[in-house]
């Protein structure tokens, strides 16, 4: 993986987040769990919003779509990880997009340690989260 | 009326390094089908970050009627679950402490399924405080 260089741009992805699809990432869970994130009058009651907000973790599954396809499945799904940290709530109706770069390349004893900085933007361009992404490259 | 095996979540009273214990499930490729539509990804292969193993083992000791917002999460991929299979989580209270006087509280957790293959490692940053999310992005009319 010589090809890898600092500054260089991970694939974007950009996602349409609904109340449906808040709802029905909800609703993959195992507990049948009324929350700020499906519910507006417990949102209303916890947070004084007058909308539930998206898990932050759909955002991590956003950024692990981008990471994913930049590394490929065999090498992300098996040695990656996703670290973000929520600015500003996600709501239905925003459409967010994940961009990130190559940030450093460290050779370890497991292969070599690829990290990229990630971020997630609003339509307004207003940054929702931050972090990074990693993945061992052997 | 919570189970009366939970119980009531007082921040003050939870300890570092607890143990939220463990559960199992069977993930199924309903979950599955349904967590890529969910999030538009028709290869994603983690539908676990939906099910919130940390948050799950929490709810499953915990009543916790203040909430909490997601300030944060970390999560490692080591093998994509399978459907079909039998998932064992167990959790833990990773860390507690205060930053700008909001209380925070550290979950974590840690997947495997039935064959012994590590799934997942997950972590989450809670702020247990959540109506400043409505104070700073939802502020009543006059108090911008």
């Amino acid at each position: 993986m010589e090809d890898i260089k600092p500054g260089q741009q991970i694939p974007s992805v950009t996602k349409s987040v609904t109340q449906d699809t808040i709802n029905q990432f909800e609703n993959c869970g195992i507990l049948d769990r009324q929350n700020i994130h499906n519910n507006p009058e417990l949102a209303q009651q916890r947070l004084g919003t007058t909308y539930p907000i998206a898990s932050g973790r759909m955002s991590v599954a956003f950024a692990a779509e981008s990471l994913r396809r930049f590394f490929g499945p065999e090498v992300f799904n098996h040695t990656g990880s996703v670290n973000l940290k929520f600015l500003r709530p996600v709501k239905g109706g925003d459409t967010i997009t994940v961009t990130g770069e190559v940030a450093s390349q460290e050779q370890t004893d497991a292969g070599a340690e690829v990290t990229v900085n990630v971020f997630c933007e609003n339509q307004n361009g207003d940054r929702t989260a931050v972090g990074i992404g990693t993945a061992v490259i052997k | 009326m919570p189970d009366p095996e939970v119980k009531i979540f007082d921040y003050d009273k939870i300890e570092i390094g607890e143990e939220l214990g463990s559960y199992e499930y069977t993930l199924t490729q309903e979950m599955l089908d349904n967590f890529r539509l969910s999030i538009d990804d028709p290869d994603a292969v983690f539908p676990t970050l939906a099910v919130k193993h940390d948050a799950t083992a929490f709810a499953m000791v915990y009543d916790d009627q203040t909430g909490g917002v997601n300030a944060g999460n970390e999560v490692e991929f080591f093998n994509p679950p399978i459907p079909g299979k039998k998932i064992h989580v167990t959790g833990r209270i990773a860390d507690k402490y205060m930053r700008r006087d909001k209380p925070y509280m550290v979950i974590e957790a840690t997947a495997v399924d039935e064959d012994g293959r590590l799934l997942e490692k997950l972590r989450t940053y809670q702020m247990k405080k959540p109506d400043e999310v409505g104070k700073k992005w939802h502020p009543p009319a006059g108090a911008q």
